[in-house]
C-alpha cells in the first residue's frame, strides 16, 4: 500500500484561489482526516487526489509515481460520495460489481470478489435488492463496498456519513475505524465534525481559507493547537479566547492581565512578546472549575449530567464558557468565579500564531 | 389545512375552469365523430341536429372504397413520424448529454440559436429547402417528408432533454469515471437507463411534432400519392363536384386511433417526466 504526497498543490477557479500550496506527507496505512469549515478546500482537495478536479499546479504522488496527469483509475484510488453516488437502476449486487464490470473481468472473478466484498460489510442477504430499498446506512456501506472491490492503494472518503442520522453516525464511525483495521489501507478521509476527525483519525490536517493550519495527531491538535483557529476549532465547547496585555516576561513565562479579569503567569515561550503587546489567552472550557478567578454572570446553563456547560459574561462584556461538574452549585443569574491553571491556558500573539507552552502535558506517541 | 383542501366555491370554480378549457380542445373532436356519423344528407340540415336517426357508421366503410390508398397514408403517416422520431433520437440524445455536461466553445450562443430556429415558421423555408432537396434528388421520396422534419425537431428535443439529463446527479457519473469508465460505457450503463423517462417524454414529444408538421412538407415536397401521408390524403375527400365530410373526418379520426392508444399508454411517463425532480423526493 501506498504512501502519497501532494507537493505545492495549488488551485483556482479563474481569480479565486482555492488551494495555496498545500504540502502534505502521508504515510502507508495512515488514516488522515481533512477537517476545516465549509468552503476550506478540503473537498476540493480531495477531488484533486482523485483526479476528479486538475490542481492548477503542484504534484501528487502516490506509491513514489507522480500521478497528476493520470486518470483516477490508474491512480490506485477509490472514492466514496457524500451522497453514496449508488446506481439506482443496478442491483446492490451489480452496484459492487460495477468497477469490475468496467474492466472486463470474467464473471467468475467478479462473483468471487463481490462475494468477499459483500461479506466484510455484511451485505450478502442484500445483493439482489436494488438500493431504493436500503436504508442510509446500507446504501453507504454498499458504496463502500464498490469501493474495495478493486484494491485501491488509497481510499477516498468525502464526507460519507453527513447524510446519516446522529445515531447511526455514531455506528458507522466505528465501522469505518475497524474497515480501516482490517483492510489496512491508505484511508483520506474530509469532513466538518471535529468528532469524526478526533475520533477516526491517526492524524488530522485542519484546513482553513486554502491552506493548512496544522497536521497532526488528534491529541497534538488539542493540547497544541498550532493557531488561534486550529484552537478554536478542535474541542467541543470551542475554547474561550480571552483578550489579554502583557505585562511583562522572566523565566516561568508570561505575566499577563486578561481584560475584565485577574493577573495570572502562564508557563509559555515568551517568544517575540513585549511588555504592553496585546494577546489572547485560550482557555478550554472544560479546564475551568470553580473558584478564585474570572468573575462572570451566568446567562445560560446547560446540565448534560456530567458536566453542566455555563455559559456567562465577564465584566468586560467578554463571553466565556465554563463546563463544571454536572452537580456544580450555580444557577441562571449568578455571578460566580472560575479559576484556571495557567500550564492549561494558550496564548495567541496578534497574529493568531501560539506562543509555545512549557508545561503540556506528554503526549503519548 | 392541507394544501389540496378547497372550499366548496373554489371547487366548482376549478371544474368551471376545467370544463371551458376541455370543451375548447374537445368539441372539434366530438364535432368530427358526429359528422363521420352522418350521412351526407343530413351535414347541412338547418336547424342544426346533435343527432339524427340515420347516424352510422357507413362512412367507415365507405371511406376505404372513396379513396383506395387510405390505409397506406395511415402507415405513411406513422412512418414518417417514427423515422423522423428515431433518426432524432440518435441525434439528440448525444447532443443534449454534451449540452449537459461537457463544456465547449459556442455552448451558450449554439443553444440559443436552436431557440431561433423554431421562430421561423417552417413555411417561411419552405423555398429554400425545396431548392435544397431537389439538388439533392430527393423530391418526391420519403427522405423529402423526413429530413425537414428531423432539422425542425432537433432543437425542441436538445433542449428538452438536456434539462432532464441535467437532474442526473453528477456524483454517479463522477463515480463511473472514477472507477475506470468511458464517457461512452457510462452514457449506456448509467446515464442513459436513468434517463428512460426523459427519453420517452422527448421521443413523444418529437413523435407528436413530426405528425403535425407532415401535411406541410408533404404537399410541398412529394407528388407521389403512394408516398402521401394521411393529412395530405385526405385531400382526396375532396371532390370536383362535392366533398365527402363524413368519410373524411371518419378517416382523420381513424387515422390517429392508432398514435392515440400508443399515448395513452406512455401517458405515466409523459405526466412523471414532465414533472420529474421538479420537487425534492
Amino acid at each position: 500500500m501506498a504512501p502519497l504526497q501532494l507537493q505545492t498543490v495549488t488551485k483556482s477557479f479563474g481569480a479565486a484561489q482555492v488551494l495555496i500550496g498545500i504540502d502534505l506527507a502521508i504515510h502507508d496505512k495512515e488514516f488522515v482526516v481533512f477537517v476545516g469549515p465549509s468552503g476550506c478546500g478540503k473537498s476540493t482537495l480531495l477531488r484533486i487526489i482523485a483526479g476528479l478536479d486538475e490542481a492548477t499546479s503542484g504534484q501528487i504522488i502516490i506509491d513514489g509515481t507522480d500521478v497528476s496527469r493520470l486518470a483516477p483509475v490508474d491512480r490506485g484510488i477509490s472514492m466514496v460520495f457524500q451522497s453514496y453516488a449508488l446506481y439506482p437502476h443496478l442491483s446492490v449486487y451489480e452496484n459492487i460489481a460495477f468497477p469490475l464490470r468496467v474492466q472486463r473481468l470474467p464473471e467468475a472473478e467478479v462473483k468471487a470478489k463481490v462475494a468477499r466484498a459483500a461479506d466484510i460489510l455484511q451485505l450478502t442477504d442484500k445483493l439482489p435488492l436494488k438500493p431504493g430499498q436500503l436504508s442510509g446506512g446500507q446504501r453507504q456501506r454498499v458504496a463502500i463496498g464498490r469501493s474495495i472491490v478493486r484494491n485501491p492503494k488509497v481510499f477516498l472518503f468525502d464526507e460519507p456519513l453527513s447524510n446519516l442520522d446522529a445515531a447511526l453516525r455514531g455506528d458507522m464511525r466505528v465501522e469505518l475505524s475497524g474497515l480501516h483495521r482490517d483492510l489496512s489501507a491508505t484511508m483520506i478521509y474530509v469532513t466538518h465534525d471535529q468528532v469524526e476527525a478526533m475520533t477516526m483519525a491517526h492524524r488530522i490536517v485542519v484546513l482553513n481559507a486554502g491552506h493548512v493550519e496544522q497536521f497532526g495527531t488528534p491529541m497534538e491538535l488539542y493540547h497544541h493547537p498550532a493557531t488561534r483557529f486550529v484552537a478554536t476549532f478542535i474541542g467541543q465547547p470551542n475554547m474561550n479566547l480571552v483578550p489579554a496585555t502583557v505585562l511583562g516576561t522572566d523565566a516561568g513565562g508570561l505575566a499577563v492581565e486578561l481584560d475584565g479579569g485577574p493577573r495570572l503567569v502562564l508557563p509559555v515561550e515568551p517568544g517575540a512578546a513585549r511588555s504592553g503587546d496585546r494577546v489572547e489567552v485560550g482557555i478550554r472550557p472544560e479546564h475551568a472549575t470553580l473558584g478564585d478567578g474570572i468573575a462572570m454572570k451566568v446567562r445560560v446553563l446547560e446540565r448534560l449530567g456530567g458536566v453542566a456547560i455555563t455559559y456567562g459574561i465577564m465584566s468586560s462584556g467578554q463571553r466565556f464558557c465554563a463546563a463544571l461538574h454536572g452537580d456544580a452549585a450555580v444557577a441562571e443569574g449568578d455571578t460566580i468565579s472560575v479559576g484556571v491553571n495557567p500550564a492549561d491556558c494558550h496564548v495567541f500573539g496578534a497574529s493568531g500564531a501560539v506562543l509555545r507552552r512549557l508545561k503540556a502535558p506528554v503526549l503519548a506517541a | 389545512m392541507r394544501m389540496d383542501h378547497y372550499t366548496l366555491l373554489q371547487k366548482i370554480g376549478i371544474y368551471l375552469g376545467i370544463g371551458l378549457f376541455l370543451m375548447f380542445v374537445l368539441l372539434p373532436f366530438l364535432e368530427m365523430f358526429r359528422t363521420s356519423l352522418s350521412p351526407m344528407s343530413h351535414l347541412f340540415h338547418a336547424p342544426y341536429e346533435i343527432w339524427n336517426s340515420e347516424m352510422s357508421f357507413q362512412a367507415y366503410r365507405d371511406m376505404w372504397d372513396k379513396v383506395p390508398l387510405l390505409g397506406r397514408y395511415i402507415w405513411n403517416s406513422i412512418y414518417i413520424a417514427s423515422m423522423v422520431t428515431a433518426l432524432s433520437m440518435i441525434i439528440i440524445t448525444p447532443a443534449a448529454y454534451a449540452y449537459a455536461r461537457l463544456e465547449f466553445p459556442l455552448k451558450a450562443l449554439s443553444l440559443g440559436a436552436f431557440l431561433s430556429i423554431n421562430m421561423f415558421a417552417g413555411a417561411v423555408l419552405l423555398i429554400p429547402l425545396y431548392r435544397l432537396l431537389n439538388s439533392l434528388h430527393l423530391l418526391n421520396t420519403y427522405w423529402a417528408m423526413i429530413i425537414p422534419g428531423i432539422a425542425f425537431l432537433i432543437p425542441t428535443g436538445i433542449w428538452l432533454l438536456k434539462g432532464y439529463l441535467e437532474k442526473i446527479p453528477r456524483e454517479l457519473e463522477e463515480a463511473a469515471y472514477i472507477d475506470g469508465a468511458s464517457r461512452v460505457y457510462t452514457l449506456r450503463r448509467v446515464v442513459l437507463p436513468l434517463a428512460v423517462p426523459g427519453l420517452i417524454v422527448v421521443g413523444t414529444s418529437v413523435f407528436i411534432g413530426a405528425y403535425a408538421q407532415q401535411y406541410l412538407f408533404a404537399i410541398t415536397f412529394n407528388q407521389v400519392k403512394e408516398l402521401q401521408p394521411l393529412p395530405a390524403g385526405l385531400n382526396q375527400f375532396i371532390g370536383y363536384q362535392s366533398v365527402e365530410w363524413n368519410q373524411m373526418m371518419a378517416a382523420a379520426l381513424t387515422g390517429v386511433l392508432p398514435v392515440m392508444a400508443v399515448f395513452f399508454f406512455l401517458q405515466k411517463y409523459l405526466v412523471a417526466g414532465l414533472t420529474a425532480g421538479a420537487v425534492k423526493e
